[in-house]
């Protein structure tokens, strides 16, 4: 079953992050995804995440599905115009990509080629328009296409919303989104209040997927805190890193209770790893998921 | 106004290769901006003579992107017959301008960087975007096109950090943008979905 048919089934979905390599060695790549392959619903693609160069996300994609994976590929608007997104929706979708997930993308100055030229020729409500297009069998410019494409879009979202990127948020899922994957949530009880304020956009609670960063020190959350917009790792959770004999263990462990807890409030969970995928299975075996 | 800034002085000096140099400023945005009137012409001819140049003259034009005869301002500069090269102070109107009517090696002094203003003594940088479509009352007048570094139409993205932007220490333009509006009674603006620019509008080379 695909990945939006289980969503739509309503399914408890489980997503899981992985970057394209730096460089053309998919080694890595693959190892990482073998490590999800039994339970993994479909693998995020990243998209120069952070504005840092990789691989091509359709390109990691496409290795990915020829092995049997399904994939939801990243798009940001920061690298391409309005030609090249189109163009690469078309290569992804022929290549057998089904899901894709849209966002802005951080500015080139957070990343390693500072200088590069920002695009964002259009901004993520508008790719997320454009892609609707693309999957009613024409262009942007409305040349009917030879082959249309069937995504399930997605849109990414912070928790916490203040009232304009609220705003944002209704305008990304008056433009077709299927499904929703929020930044790391640290604190069930403002993903609660985000679900409540979201409750009026017609966005279904089992379209959101809740993102989850299994933490590996005191030090990794911090570094959240401080550099990683629209996360907010509470001091209570800060006490235990830092108390906790074995501090990846009760990473693990808040992971775990997080997942066990946002289990029937919304329709899956995407797991973000401080690097590979070693873990994750342990958790969401500790989280009873599988 | 064109907020312009002086480039630093050995990168100006790497590149002026002549000796016998005429300098130009200008009374407008550069006399105003501290970057380009007659005090920072004369520092200039101060620090080039230090340098070794031979500065063979020097004027500040009224203004250096309007110019109606090239002949009038020769003959009242005969200097610049003198020289080798011609420095000037301007922003990059000002500076292809005098290009193209003089007809002889011109420098910039200067970085032109955006369209601004002046409130006061405080330089607003980037007020416009200059894209060739404004509709900037919808955004409560401010520009999202230059004040937001990505540009978005639609709101803002996922990068703010207790209302700051993810580039550098500036605040959200969206979050200005929303209190303007909220302000204004017309939050309703906001809840439109815009379509992506039209660059064509902006297509270089275009007639006047």
């Amino acid at each position: 079953m695909s990945f939006e048919s289980k969503l739509n089934k309503g399914k408890f979905v489980v997503t899981a992050e992985i970057s394209p390599p730096k460089g053309t060695d998919t080694g890595d790549l693959l190892k990482d995804a073998s490590m999800i392959k039994d339970f993994a619903d479909a693998i995020n693609v990243t998209d120069n995440q952070r504005a840092i160069m990789r691989m091509s996300p359709v390109a990691a994609c496409s290795i990915l599905e020829s092995k049997g994976f399904e994939t939801i590929m990243h798009l940001t608007c920061r690298d391409r115009n309005r030609l090249a997104l189109q163009s690469e929706l078309l290569g992804a979708y022929a290549l057998g990509i089904k899901n894709i997930l849209v966002m802005s993308g951080d500015h080139p100055v957070k990343g390693d080629h500072e200088g590069a030229k920002p695009v964002y020729d259009m901004d993520s409500v508008q790719l997320l328009g454009m892609v609707q297009k693309l999957n009613s069998g024409f262009d942007f410019s409305g040349n009917r296409l030879d082959g249309s494409t069937d995504f399930c879009a997605g849109a990414v979202t912070n928790i916490e919303l203040n009232e304009i990127a609220l705003m944002k948020l209704e305008k990304k899922i008056s433009q077709g989104v299927r499904f929703i994957q929020t930044q790391a949530v640290f604190d069930i009880e403002k993903f609660s209040v985000f679900l409540d304020k979201i409750k009026d956009t017609g966005i279904s609670k089992s379209w959101i997927i809740a993102g989850i960063i299994p933490l590996k020190s005191e030090k990794s959350a911090l570094f959240l805190n401080k550099n990683i917009a629209g996360i907010k790792v509470p001091e209570n959770i800060i006490d235990r890193m830092k108390n906790a004999r074995d501090p990846e263990m009760k990473g693990m462990e808040i992971a775990a209770g997080l997942i066990k807890e946002l289990h029937g409030m919304c329709g899956g969970v995407h797991i973000m790893p401080i690097g590979n995928h070693e873990k994750t299975k342990n958790i969401l075996e500790m989280a009873g998921i599988i | 106004m064109i907020i312009s800034s002086q480039k630093k002085f050995k990168e100006l000096l790497r590149a002026l290769k002549e000796r016998n140099i005429f300098i130009i400023g200008c009374g407008k945005c550069a006399t105003k901006l501290h970057v380009g009137g007659e005090p920072e012409v004369l520092e200039m001819r101060k620090k080039l003579t230090k340098a070794g140049k031979n500065i063979v003259g020097w004027m500040v034009m009224s203004s250096a992107c309007n110019i109606s005869s090239w002949d009038d301002v020769l003959a009242k500069n005969p200097e610049i017959g003198k020289s080798e090269a011609l420095l000037v102070m301007s922003c990059g109107g000002g500076v292809s301008l005098i290009s193209s009517l003089s007809e002889r090696q011109v420098y910039p002094a200067l970085d032109t960087e955006s369209l601004g203003g002046v409130r006061l003594e405080d330089t607003m940088k980037e007020l416009c975007g200059m894209c060739g479509e404004c509709t900037v009352w919808e955004f409560g007048g401010i520009c999202p096109v230059s004040q937001c570094p990505k540009g978005l139409l639609n709101g803002p993205c996922g990068g703010a950090m207790e209302g700051k932007c993810e580039v550098d220490e500036r605040t959200c333009a969206w979050d200005e943008i929303y209190e303007r509006q909220k302000k204004l009674g017309k939050l309703e603006y906001l809840g439109i979905v815009q379509e992506p620019k039209n660059h064509s509008k902006k297509k270089r080379r275009q007639a006047v």
